[in-house]
């Protein structure tokens, strides 16, 4: 998730590639999607982000030929499918819709079972399956299987619609907007699943949505679509954050880019500040040691097992001398583990005593401190290297002379 | 009717939909046609007959005009149906999406023109009689409604389903037989017993082209002024009706796709 990979990744394999592809709907003067070229790696969630009418969704749909292309070319897993028997290339595709789409008349475990049974398996694989899939979006088999549609909630029903899609087991999914009409708190939930769900099956995904908080969530890649599906920039959510490609993009993104590039950091990725420390059992003679050693107005107390427990000050000191050092200063707060995101830490630190953030451990044993300073600075290199990367790449590819990307 | 939880994720515990009537609900309709048939025989028999009133008003023959009634009406729904539901579903494929409008015109014209008009038609212009002929009248009034329930059913049917099930691979007649057509099934019905209440009742005028049915009792008991005959002969067509409207609507409830 943190460094931003090279665009072209020669080593990896392309596992579709859209070639010139062109659509123009019946009595339009002006073409839907013009011209695309662009490749989709295996095993990587891309989203297709843009304004409403921009034709991303138009330009998922012709990757199943849901929506024929007028010219150029479709081609899966090395093998061009612009030709080929629409009903069969669908069932190598998984489908999800925003509407979700299930048979009303048909229970849960049919539903899922749609695409087993299109391509003939027997019955008692496509019942294991139906159970293995139902276990793989958190529902329980037992509970779920012979329901109906109507009787499940809004996320339960896109649960469903993505393990239908998972159905036969595909190498690539297209997603049209699948959290799109449900409930903030519920999306952020399915998102989340989906991630995991999708850091085990490792499908290639073409995901559309209009929301760019979204796109960077999910993206490992994200395709910003101008117009008539051209591409403003195709590149990983940090560098679109860091280093958008031209005024389109900057303008798509929004304000608050830098806060969201934050949620792309770990705080593991970047090296802690320290912090004077003492353990319990101190005096306040290694107390004061500490404090005038280190020009800081108070030092972090931690227990015997290493975790932060308070703040003392010198004033602390002084007001009562006697006092145990677990009983004086004020305890501490807001800590995050390594795995927090620069965006949890920046929203602990606003609120934290000496405007640090204290990083512990699964354990909760103290690791060291993240300041300011240093999210500043982490910011403004990823800046620097986006645009050193971006100058590098402009050079390539003048040389290169590839047309596919236009400011 | 459940009621759901708002919750988004809440384990939903609503067990399915009640969609039958309870069996002393099926019954109430029965008992009181049965009443009906009841007292109409005690009337009938508490009544010294004439010989004209005794003629109609006998077992054999009433058994005979109810038979041929409701072989009237069933052939002509069945035929109905075979015409106006793949009828129904080729208006609604995009290929005749230009001639619809035309063949919808020409239907409902031909519905305005009355039953009874097609019958005499139908035995002047062309000498056209008996069973057969009134067969092709009963149709002919029939289809529009059935028609335009399959349209309507068939359109009714979520855009998003038939997206899904064409996007996981499924053929285009695949998606009607297994989505377009279940899921319009309560409406389809819905206009079979419609067609199937007109039949009934349309099938006491075939009488006048010799087809028999209940039809015949009523225009005896007109022409003969007995009022008695005329009562027995509408009556009975009513209970008839109501009793074929009954059984269409136990149909509806078992062939209702489970889910819906």
């Amino acid at each position: 998730m943190t460094s931003s990979p090279n665009v072209s990744q020669p080593n990896r394999k392309v596992m579709i590639r859209l070639e010139n592809l062109t659509k123009r709907f019946p009595g339009q003067k002006q073409n839907a999607v013009d011209n695309l070229t662009l490749d989709i790696y295996e095993g990587e969630i891309v989203v297709l982000v843009g304004p409403s009418g921009c034709g991303k969704t138009t330009t998922m749909k012709t990757i199943n030929r849901i929506i024929e292309p007028t010219s150029g070319r479709i081609i899966l897993d090395g093998e061009d499918v612009t030709t080929a028997n629409p009903d069969t290339l669908r069932r190598r595709i998984g489908y999800v819709i925003q509407q979700v789409g299930l048979f009303p008349h048909q229970t849960i475990g049919e539903n899922i079972a749609t695409v087993p049974k299109l391509l003939g398996w027997d019955s008692k694989r496509v019942t294991a399956r139906v159970d293995e899939l139902l276990d793989m979006v958190n529902m329980s088999p037992a509970d779920y299987r012979d329901r109906y549609p109507k009787q499940l909630s809004g996320g339960q029903r896109q649960r469903v619609g993505v393990a239908r899609a998972l159905g036969a087991d595909p190498d690539v999914m297209l997603m049209d907007e699948p959290f799109g009409a449900i409930d903030p708190i519920t999306r952020d939930r399915l998102q989340n699943e989906f991630l995991r769900l999708q850091s085990e099956v490792r499908k290639t995904i073409v995901f559309v949505t209009h929301d760019i908080d979204e796109a960077i969530k999910m993206g490992d890649r994200i395709v910003i679509l101008q117009e008539a599906s051209r591409i403003a920039q195709y590149d990983t959510p940090e560098r679109i954050l860091t280093a958008p490609a031209n005024q389109f993009v900057a303008d798509f993104i929004g304000k608050g880019a830098s806060l969201k590039r934050l949620n792309l950091s770990r705080v593991s990725d970047i090296e802690l500040s320290s912090w004077p420390t003492v353990r319990v059992g101190a005096d306040s003679a290694q107390v004061l040691d500490q404090l005038r050693s280190s020009g800081r107005d108070s030092v972090l107390v931690l227990d015997d097992a290493g975790r932060p427990r308070r703040w003392v000050g010198a004033g602390d000191l002084q007001s009562s001398p006697s006092g145990a050092l677990e009983e004086i200063g004020v305890p501490v707060e807001g800590m995050v583990e390594p795995t927090a995101t620069l965006s949890d830490a920046l929203n602990e630190l606003i609120a934290a005593r000496n405007s640090v953030t204290i990083v512990v451990d699964p354990a909760g044993v103290y690791r060291g401190v993240v300041d300011i300073n240093q999210i500043n600075e982490t910011i403004r290199a990823m800046r620097s290297t986006s645009a050193a990367q971006n100058a590098a790449d402009l050079a390539e590819r003048s040389t290169a002379g590839s047309a596919s990307e236009r400011p | 009717m459940t009621t759901h939880a708002r919750d988004q994720d809440v384990v939903v515990q609503t067990p399915p939909r009640v969609r039958r009537r309870s069996l002393a609900g099926y019954m109430v309709m029965p008992v009181i046609l049965a009443l009906v048939c009841l007292a109409l025989y005690l009337y009938v028999g508490s009544r010294e007959l004439d010989s004209i009133e005794a003629r109609s008003l006998n077992a054999a023959s009433l058994a005979k005009a109810t038979w041929e009634h409701i072989q009237l009406t069933a052939v002509s729904t069945l035929l109905t149906l075979i015409v106006a539901v793949p009828l129904g579903i080729l208006l609604t494929r995009p290929l005749t999406r230009r001639i619809r409008p035309y063949i919808l015109t020409v239907l409902t014209l031909g519905q305005a023109v009355p039953t009874i008009a097609v019958l005499v038609l139908l035995a002047v212009a062309f000498l056209f009689l008996g069973f057969q002929a009134a067969v092709v009248g009963l149709v002919l009034y029939a289809i529009i409604p059935v028609l335009l329930n399959t349209m309507v059913g068939l359109e009714q049917v979520d855009e998003s389903v038939l997206e899904a099930g064409r996007g996981m691979g499924i053929s285009k007649f695949g998606v009607l037989r297994r989505l377009e057509l279940p899921l319009s099934v309560p409406i389809i019905l819905a206009g079979v017993r419609t067609a199937l209440v007109i039949n009934v009742g349309t099938a006491t005028l075939t009488t006048y082209i010799n087809a028999g049915g209940l039809g015949d009792i009523i225009v005896a008991g007109l022409s003969t002024n007995r009022v008695l005959i005329q009562l027995v002969g509408a009556a009975l067509t009513a209970v008839l009706a109501l009793l074929i409207d009954y059984l269409a609507g136990i149909a509806e409830d078992f062939l209702r796709p489970k889910g819906l």
